[in-house]
């Protein structure tokens, strides 16, 4: 059996993480290019979001199973992870669950999802001078 | 026993166990932390669809790419340093941190660069906005992007502190093969800032 903690005569040589490192390293460095390359090619719409979005994710599983090394060592900093990354769903999944389900008069007038007439009115009075854009308070005058 | 274990503990390795978790505990706060801007942002590109995206292909791509690369290798600098640490060769692990340290400030330069070039042109939060894009689709990205790239940074300057410490130490031996738990917890935190980074590149510049 192993020895105990503190009774081993000689201590295990330390198993070194240099080969794994630095196959991690250049697979981030590709993936970054990777992800790069195809935002230039502007894929449209919910695809491209969720191809920006997939690459992230595969990244940053790499550098928690491996730089973080959660690959080695399991038990209470996986769950701790894990269950963090359940509340990042549920706050961002029902955040967004929330705003795309309202009813579209609910929602800031000059959004995207408003309602077009009521949008359009808004911009074209916005662009006359007529109104002030409603984040932005009245310039102030020297 | 190793004189670095507290009365407490029965071992050098349950006193390391301890305080893993614990900096475990402290990342996921990090993590719920940033999440609630990536909420915010998510619901804003939801409404403000098209200026959101005109807002982001405005910024320069390549500024971004070239951080995220600088910021992975310094993770990887890192890490090598902590291997060098199970090793002894603790004044290793002190340059590699340090050779961390300098991409962490490269980083820091060129973001400068970018907001000053944001200042420049008016490409500022909230109601200071006054870009090209018309409706408030345009300030509220510039206001996201401020505070998540900003808080993020703050993060960066924060690891570059926490690794300045521990390579001052690994250098004057206070660490060795046995006992580092230090450089490796510099080490996830420093990990960390590099992982919210890998998200906030695609949320901020190309999506």
């Amino acid at each position: 059996m192993t020895a105990h903690a503190g009774d081993a005569a000689v201590p295990a040589p330390p198993h070194s993480h240099r080969g794994r490192y630095l196959a991690v390293w250049i697979a981030l460095l590709l993936l970054t290019g990777l992800t790069w390359g195809l935002s230039r090619s502007h894929v449209p719409g919910f695809a491209g979001v969720a191809i920006a979005l997939g690459i992230a994710i595969v990244k940053g599983t790499l550098v928690a199973l491996f730089f973080m090394h959660l690959w080695d060592r399991p038990g209470p900093s996986r769950l701790v992870l894990l269950s963090s990354l359940v509340f990042v769903a549920l706050l961002i999944g029902l955040t967004l669950l929330d705003v795309s389900t309202r009813s579209p008069l609910a929602l800031p007038p000059d959004a995207d999802t408003a309602p077009e007439a009521l949008r359009r009115t808004i911009l074209e009075e916005e662009a006359a001078g007529r109104r002030s854009p409603p984040e932005r308070l009245p310039r102030a005058t020297p | 026993m190793h004189s670095a274990v507290a009365h407490h503990f029965e071992s050098l390795e349950k006193q390391a166990e301890a305080q893993r978790l614990g900096m475990w505990l402290f990342l996921a706060t990090e993590i719920l932390l940033f999440t609630a801007l990536f909420a915010a942002y998510g619901v804003y590109r939801f409404l403000y669809t098209a200026a959101f995206s005109e807002a982001s292909r405005g910024l320069e791509t390549w500024l971004g790419g070239v951080n995220t690369l600088i910021l992975v290798t310094s993770s990887f600098t890192v890490a090598m340093g902590l291997d060098a640490a199970t090793r002894g060769r603790t004044r290793r692990t002190a340059g590699l941190l340090g050779l961390s340290i300098l991409l962490g400030a490269v980083f820091l330069a060129l973001k400068a660069f970018e907001y000053h070039h944001h200042f420049a042109h008016g490409e500022l939060p909230g109601r200071y906005y006054t870009g090209p894009i018309a409706g408030s689709g345009g300030a509220l990205f510039f206001t996201l992007y401020f505070l998540i790239t900003g808080l993020h940074a703050i993060h960066v300057l924060i690891g570059m502190t926490v690794l300045a410490v521990v390579a001052v130490r690994c250098w004057r031996g206070a660490y060795d093969a046995e006992y580092h738990v230090p450089v490796e917890l510099a080490g996830l935190y420093w990990h960390l800032v590099d992982l919210i980074w890998i998200f906030v590149f695609p949320l901020v510049y190309l999506i």
